[in-house]
């Protein structure tokens, strides 16, 4: 059972894939039912992974290891550590809730709909799971085929514009990034793919190639991310992507871009990370404040929630760069919060777009009169999203303004303006959709949420308080990972400052005899 | 004057380039087949000197030159049937007609 | 000599039963003319089988090395044969519509199948030349086969012209190659080894170059692909397929012989790698940029398919067993996803009665199978995985950069695969994204048992190289072992 989990946990929507095609195309509440019972599971199965997690270890976990072409030799080659962890269950977490998100939204095609859902959910939790960089990078673009339909079939008016848009870019860095990926296969004597191995290998190549190297996975990373200048994909594809899409998107895909960052730009190219690091901070700043303040200016909802994702994912960004235990730990918690905060956000604008069909800012006021029980959600999760303190938002955007603080003020200053630039166009946003005068009379006669709907929003609250106010429970994990990395990279960082912020933290000598070297894979 | 190898080829390229030219300056579709078949001759005449100059025991540049011969006729037959073809259709050989097909 | 008829049963087998099927026309009464069809299938499937039962390997020279069998040869034998294969299954419903004298449409695929055989397994010069002109005379003659349709004698003339003109330089250029070594053996070096041994001189510059733009018509290599788009477009759309597939596998078995020994050894190769290279970064570029303008889907494919050649080149030009077996593999891939897709064209055509790629709208509405089908296939070409298409990208990319100075070329074809994913994705847009008033007269397609054979093989070729490569990967690589040059 153990070893194969991980199989199980990512193949299972294909089974659920293979019993919706079973079924027949008008018999809508029975392919509901296998997709929600399919991800639902999913879901469980994660926590199953979860309660057997060994938190003290920070090598693979429940490692399954076949080969696949072993003419290159490719393997089969799934695992988990505590970085991984927290991101496959938001995605199983995501994945159900999206199912069951769109159990009134989506009636048009609903079949090819949760096809689509269900393929996208093996895609990422393969590229999550995945120990083996050809494995990875056929889940990575995988995932881009049901992404193309969600968006292309199920958007809004401008969708072939923003899903073509999306898969272009998407390509363009991760084709890079295969050149990269066989560049490394060679130099390494061509005889693996396995992450681990490589990782081992590419930390003694020379500083020049590793920024070549570095710059191409980084390229497809930080297109994913999205980080300043290549976000323009992301508000198209949020905006018109339905409201499904959007969670995902928001949920799981950017997030693709920042785990690459953790496991392979970082701990592959330490050397060409600390080069990297002021021009990732500046970008990851630009990004928080720009995207901030573009958000501001928004007329349309989602598309102020599509460019507050800009400035969350800067966050991201910036506590990496700290490469110390808070900003990396920070990092990885604000993954989880950005998942959930964004993802409520955009269940909860897709409810009001059901009712309404618009999401236009100056439409709505004085909502809250007509439907008090949505307006309580909305707030609680736009304040989560502001980061106040007992919600999610604080203890991630804490972490990382503490941990780059202790490297580099500057950037933390400049970072903190964006938690304040969040209170604006967040309370701003809120003040206009929600109070004030109720003058629509389109907005007099709304409907309050369903039960169901509720039902969906409870989960997303629960995680809310629980990670703000006892986030011990997602750090616990995650700690010896993020500390086996941050060690691992900071053995070949000169940077003195960064040297002594992580020793610091984390009980680590570098003149120890590293005799584990192979011994991070627990079978 | 010894009439040389050179000279044939000379003679060789002579004709091959004539055949192009007309090949792609020709409007009516009979004469780019004739301009075609001159080609095949021009490399015949190569064969057949490069078997005299270069193999004289062998007789190898003669055999190849049979063949051409004998494909190229092969290929006029088909190519006249086409033409045929193409007058009962467009009524018309010459090719500035043949432009249904752009892009 | 060394007459060795056994290891050319299949040709010999393939020869006789076209002319079986041209005289079995004669007996069978108008209604009953499908059983040719059902023949000729039989003829291909009978001649792959005696492919593999044929002895291969560095012995089997036969007719003083006019003939060669290695594993190389029967590899695109294979090819071949299951690219008529699945030509002669697809046009089930065409032949029904536009075509007479089935008997000689059918004969004549055949035949021209035995050309490419006889072509792969060439290693001399003259019966290299006569095995090509036997594969692509009966391509004339079939592309311009539905006499009434005037785009198709256009089409017929315009590849006859040019099939001509390419066949006199490729002669001009061995004719050359003839002279400056006094043989026109390919194998055991003979011609490589002299020609290499010489230093690099006009003459050899000529005849290379020659040799190359003949080969490059044929191929349709940028800058020699301008008959290509207007040859699919106006060919009865299987002989379209067949003609992307088999006679671009056939022409890329020649080239092989003939050129790659030159620059793989000696002081041609470094010339040789940087032209063939340029033309590859040519077809990738042209290919692409041009197939993103077309509304005709067989023009879009034919561009497409100049494209794929220049991927194809990538490996070629990569110069080392890596790069060959990348090669075939890229044609194997190929081969399933553009028969595939030709196939879903046929049926299209002959349910719409139309090639444009508007007309493929709400296709996923009316049947989803078919829809999803050519999804997979445009997908395989198009390099995205778990298909065929993204194995043998990643093998040609990787024989390039295991090469080492390629790596411009290869950014080219990064570029360049991100710009055919847009012309790809049009399609599938077309099919699931816009809407369309369905007819009801329209709503449900059967399709021929036939063309479902061929649309299936091309999914089940597609899928199983994508998700589980690795036979076929070991297949390649002894494919090209066994290759000498």
């Amino acid at each position: 059972m153990d070893s194969s989990i991980l199989t199980i946990l990512t193949f299972l929507p294909i089974l659920g894939v293979i019993l919706i095609w079973l079924t027949g195309k008008e018999n809508h509440s029975m392919i509901k039912i296998i997709a929600w019972a399919v991800t639902f599971i999913d879901f469980v199965l994660s926590l199953y992974i979860y309660f057997n997690f060994d938190a003290a270890e920070s090598g693979f976990q429940f490692v399954y290891n076949v080969p696949w072409i072993s003419h290159f030799g490719i393997q089969y080659a799934v695992g988990i550590d505590g970085i991984s962890l927290w991101l496959v269950i938001l995605t199983t977490f995501l994945g159900w809730l999206a199912v069951w998100s769109s159990w009134t939204a989506v009636k048009d095609r609903l079949k090819g709909y949760m096809v689509s859902l269900l393929i996208l959910q093996t895609g990422m939790l393969g590229v999550f799971v995945s120990m083996d960089l050809f494995l990875f990078y056929v889940f990575w673009e995988v995932m881009l085929i049901p992404m193309y339909f969600l968006i292309g079939i199920w958007g809004g008016p401008r969708k072939i514009y923003a899903t073509i848009k999306f898969v272009l870019f998407t390509m363009l860095g991760s084709l890079l990034m295969l050149v990269a990926i066989l560049f490394i296969y060679f130099k390494s004597g061509g005889t693996t793919f396995s992450i681990l191995e490589l990782t081992r290998f590419c930390v003694t190549l020379p500083v020049s190639t590793q920024m070549w190297l570095f710059a191409a996975f980084g390229l497809a990373f930080a297109i994913k991310v999205p980080m300043f200048p290549f976000h323009t994909w992301l508000p198209d594809a949020h905006v018109q992507a339905p409201t499904a899409g959007s969670v995902i998107l928001a949920g799981v895909l950017l997030k693709m871009g920042t785990y690459g960052f953790l496991r392979f730009c970082i701990p592959m190219f330490p050397q060409a990370f600390e080069q990297f690091i002021p021009a990732i901070s500046v970008l990851a700043v630009i990004g928080i404040i720009y995207g901030a303040l573009v958000a501001m200016v928004q007329k349309d909802v989602k598309s102020l929630v599509a460019f507050s994702s800009v400035s969350h994912m800067g966050f991201i960004m910036l506590g990496l760069t700290a490469l110390n235990m808070q900003g990396m730990q920070g990092s990885i918690l604000q993954m989880l919060n950005h998942g959930i905060s964004t993802g409520a956000l955009f269940m909860i604008v897709g409810m009001i777009y059901e009712r309404r069909h618009t999401r236009m800012i100056a439409e709505f006021g004085g909502v809250f009169k007509s439907m008090p029980i949505w307006s309580t959600f909305f707030i609680i999760v736009a304040l989560s999203s502001i980061g106040l303190p007992f919600t999610n938002g604080f203890v991630g955007e804490f972490l990382i303004l503490t941990g780059t603080f202790g490297v580099a003020p500057v950037y933390a200053i400049l970072g903190a303006t964006g938690v304040i630039l969040a209170a604006c166009y967040m309370l701003w946003m809120i003040k206009r959709v929600l109070f004030g005068e109720l003058t629509k009379d389109e907005n007099k006669n709304l409907t309050d949420l369903k039960l169901f709907e509720k039902l969906v929003l409870v989960p997303f609250i629960i995680m809310i308080f629980w990670i703000g106010i006892y986030p011990s429970t997602f750090l616990n994990p995650m700690k010896t990972s993020v500390e086996k990395l941050i060690g691992d990279v900071t053995k070949y960082v000169k940077h003195t400052d960064i040297e002594n912020e992580a020793e610091a933290f984390i009980p680590y000598n570098p003149h120890e005899p590293q005799t584990e070297e192979h011994a991070d894979v627990r079978h | 004057m010894q009439v040389e190898l050179i000279h044939f080829l000379c003679l060789a390229a002579i004709l091959f380039g004539i055949g192009l030219y007309g090949v792609l300056t020709r409007r009516n579709a009979i004469g780019i087949l004739m301009c075609v078949e001159l080609m095949f001759n021009a490399v015949n005449i190569n064969f057949i000197s490069f078997a005299k100059f270069i193999t004289p025991d062998k007789i190898i540049g003669q055999v190849f030159a049979v063949f051409v011969i004998v494909i190229a006729a092969a290929e006029a037959t088909v190519g006249l049937a086409i033409v045929i073809l193409i007058y009962r259709n467009f009524k018309d050989v010459f090719i500035d007609k043949m432009n249904i097909m752009k892009w | 000599m060394n007459l060795r008829f056994d290891i050319m049963i299949p040709e010999l087998f393939l020869f006789g039963w076209a002319i079986v099927v041209l005289t079995a026309d004669l007996f069978f009464i108008k209604e009953k003319k499908n059983a040719l069809l059902y023949m000729s299938q039989f003829g291909f499937l009978a001649a792959a089988a005696l492919v593999i039962f044929t002895p291969t390997g560095p012995n089997e020279v036969g007719f003083g090395y006019m003939f060669y069998n290695d594993t190389f040869a029967s590899f695109f034998k294979i090819v071949i044969l299951l690219a008529g294969f699945m030509a002669v299954s697809s046009s089930f419903e065409a032949v029904q519509k536009s075509i007479e004298h089935k008997g000689e449409f059918f004969g004549l695929v055949i035949m021209s199948a035995v050309g490419m055989m006889f072509l792969v397994s060439s290693t001399e010069l003259v019966s290299l030349y006569v095995a090509l002109e036997l594969s692509t005379i009966p391509l004339f003659i079939l592309t311009a086969f539905q006499k009434r349709y005037l785009k198709s004698s256009e089409a017929g003339l315009k590849y006859l012209i040019l099939g001509a003109l390419s066949s006199a330089l490729l002669l001009y250029g061995m004719s050359f190659m003839y002279g400056m070594t006094g043989t026109t053996v390919l194998l055991a070096g003979s011609i490589t080894m002299l020609l290499n041994s010489a230093n690099v001189h006009y003459g050899l510059v000529l005849s290379l170059v020659l040799v190359v733009a003949g080969l490059g018509f044929k191929l349709a290599l940028v800058p020699f692909h301008m008959w290509a788009p207007d040859v699919y477009e106006g060919a009865p759309t299987p002989i379209t397929s067949y003609l992307s597939v088999a006679s671009k596998a056939a022409g890329l078995a020649a080239l092989t012989r003939i050129v790659y020994g030159f620059y793989t050894v000696g002081t041609a190769a470094e010339y040789w790698g940087i032209l063939i290279a340029i033309l590859a970064a040519l077809a990738m570029i042209i290919g692409n940029f041009a197939a993103l303008l077309q509304s005709n889907i067989k023009r879009m494919l034919a561009y497409s398919s100049i494209a794929q050649a220049g991927y194809i080149l990538v490996g070629f030009v990569a110069a080392s067993q890596l790069g060959l077996s990348g090669i075939s593999i890229y044609i194997f891939a190929y081969l399933f996803a553009n028969m595939g897709a030709f196939a879903i064209v046929v049926a299209v055509d002959h349910k719409l009665n139309s090639d444009r790629i508007e007309d493929y709208a709400g296709m996923a509405r009316r049947s989803p199978l078919i829809a999803v089908c050519m999804t997979i296939f445009l997908l395989s070409l198009a390099g995205i995985p778990p298909t065929a298409g993204f194995i043998a990208k990643y093998k040609v990319f990787m024989a390039a950069i295991e090469n080492g100075t390629l790596f411009w070329l290869v950014m080219i074809a990064v570029a360049t695969t991100v710009v055919s994913i847009f012309y790809y994705a049009r399609v599938i847009k077309e099919m699931f994204i816009t809407e369309r008033e369905v007819e009801s007269s329209e709503s449900k397609w059967i399709l021929s048992s036939p063309i479902t054979i061929a649309i299936l093989v091309g999914l089940i070729g597609t899928l199983i190289i994508g998700i589980y490569p690795e036979p076929f990967l070991e297949l390649a690589s002894t494919v090209t072992q066994s290759f000498v040059y």
